[in-house]
């Protein structure tokens, strides 16, 4: 089932990264236009550098919910959660960037099955790697998050594995034990984009490689999944995925300085 | 920036394909069985091989298998010096019957042994869940019986390791 789910948010993904490519597409023809342009006809260029207006960046906080996690309740009934993101811009590239969510997964293996319940919160930077045009608000970022979850683990029931079948397979055992207090942290990798939908609406997708660094586990138990986290592997990676819509605030606006390179690099 | 996110699909696409991991592997120690290891009873020392047992569990048709390889009734019979059984995971007792000299060219001999524990579950892994491991009871660990009036085969049982958590040692030892 988990496989299935997985499968189908990549493909989500393969989908926006084309929605995502579309608006770029005309720019850089535009660009391929306008140099020629700017070779035969000096003289025009230069009047238009002089008379366009000093560009603007606009400062202010993000605000938004990960759609992937609130949906995936509805038709994974082994999952209630939600992410609330938000960022805010520091520098031109600089973003600080945060994360809460609330996540009830149950997961359900060949032997074991058990629910894990917590919220998460995981803070960091995001830097904006995509050169906008104009006044495009466009971000395609890689940052860095650090992870904190406080969560309960229950063990729904288990099955006794024995390489010897001679008894037969005993049934699987209800348990119900409650292991409470745990937590864990970790570092992430996040890269991903946000593209500005109309007015001050964003939407995203990112990816996240996750690298556990600290996990408290229960006594004669493990923890299968660990909210914020996701699944725990035999190693201490893992992998996030998720799909935001935000709301930015704008709080106040900053001139572009032109650094000189930057100049030179127009005038060519 | 084209082939970074490209990279990165491709990445999470392998990811998620690999996912399967949970089938428990054989080497990891899991519920151990118990090895009971046969001794000469007028040189106690010694360790002496049993003939043709076969080892039946209470109220299962089939004994114990020993001999993998064979195809007929002979898969059921051991002529070594220790036999490996496993003991219920679910109750805090199994009986089993054991029958010398069960292919009828010799007058068996049938005793039963009953062994009381108490159980422990322990977690492995995701992949193998539980396994239990077992502590013989401190009093009256083990109940043998005679079936027939042939007497015992087994004169003198004794625990040996009541701790029965791995498979590479002896638990209970057998003079005849």
């Amino acid at each position: 089932m988990s496989k299935y789910t997985f499968s189908i948010c990549f493909l989500f993904a393969v989908f926006f990264v084309q929605a995502q490519e579309l608006p770029t597409a005309p720019i850089s023809k535009e660009i391929n236009s306008e140099k020629p342009k700017s070779k035969t006809t000096k003289v025009v260029t230069e009047i238009k550098t002089d008379s366009v207006p000093l560009k603007k960046d606009r400062y202010g906080l993000r605000l938004g919910v990960d759609l992937y996690k609130l949906t995936r309740g509805l038709y994974d009934k082994d999952y209630k959660g939600v992410e609330f993101v938000g960022d805010f811009r520091l520098t031109k590239n600089y973003y600080l960037a945060a994360e809460l969510g609330i996540e009830d997964k149950t997961t359900d293996d060949d032997r074991l099955n058990s629910t894990a319940t917590g919220t998460y919160l995981k803070g960091g930077f995001d830097y904006n790697m995509y050169n906008n045009w104009l006044d495009m608000e466009n971000i395609i970022s890689v940052g860095l998050r650090g992870g904190f979850s406080t969560f309960s683990q229950q063990l729904n029931s288990y099955k006794i594995y024995s390489a010897d079948k001679y008894w037969g397979e005993i049934p699987s055992i209800t348990d119900g034990t409650k292991y409470t207090g745990l937590t864990a942290a970790w570092a992430e990798v996040a890269v991903g984009m946000k593209a500005k939908v109309f007015n001050n609406v964003f939407v995203g997708f990112g990816i996240q490689l996750k690298m556990l660094l600290a996990n408290k586990d229960p006594d004669n138990f493990e923890n299968l999944y660990i909210p914020g986290f996701n699944r725990t592997y035999d190693g201490s990676f893992g992998v996030g995925f998720n799909y935001t819509v935000s709301y930015f605030i704008p709080l106040y606006k900053k001139t572009v300085k032109v650094p000189e390179t930057e100049k030179k690099g127009t005038k060519k | 920036m084209k082939k970074i996110l490209y990279f990165l699909l491709v990445f999470a696409f392998g990811l998620s394909s690999c996912e399967k991991d949970d089938i428990c592997d054989a080497n990891t120690p899991t519920t151990p069985k118990l090895i009971i290891s046969f001794y000469n009873i007028t040189d106690v020392s010694v360790k002496k091989d049993v003939t043709r047992l076969k080892v039946i569990g209470l109220d299962q048709e089939n004994g114990i298998i020993f001999n993998e390889s064979a195809t007929d009734e002979t898969k059921y019979l051991t002529s070594g010096d220790s036999i490996a059984i496993p003991l219920k995971t679910d109750t805090d007792s199994t009986t089993f019957t054991f029958i010398l000299n069960s292919d009828n060219t010799t007058p068996s001999n049938t005793d039963q042994m009953k062994f009381n524990y108490t159980r422990q579950n322990v977690y492995v892994s995701r992949a193998c869940g539980y396994k239990t491991i077992y502590k013989l009871s401190a009093q009256n660990p083990i109940e043998t019986t005679d079936s027939g009036n042939d007497g015992l085969w087994m004169q003198l049982v004794e625990p040996k390791n009541s701790n029965i958590e791995f498979e590479n040692e002896t638990h209970v030892k057998v003079y005849f």
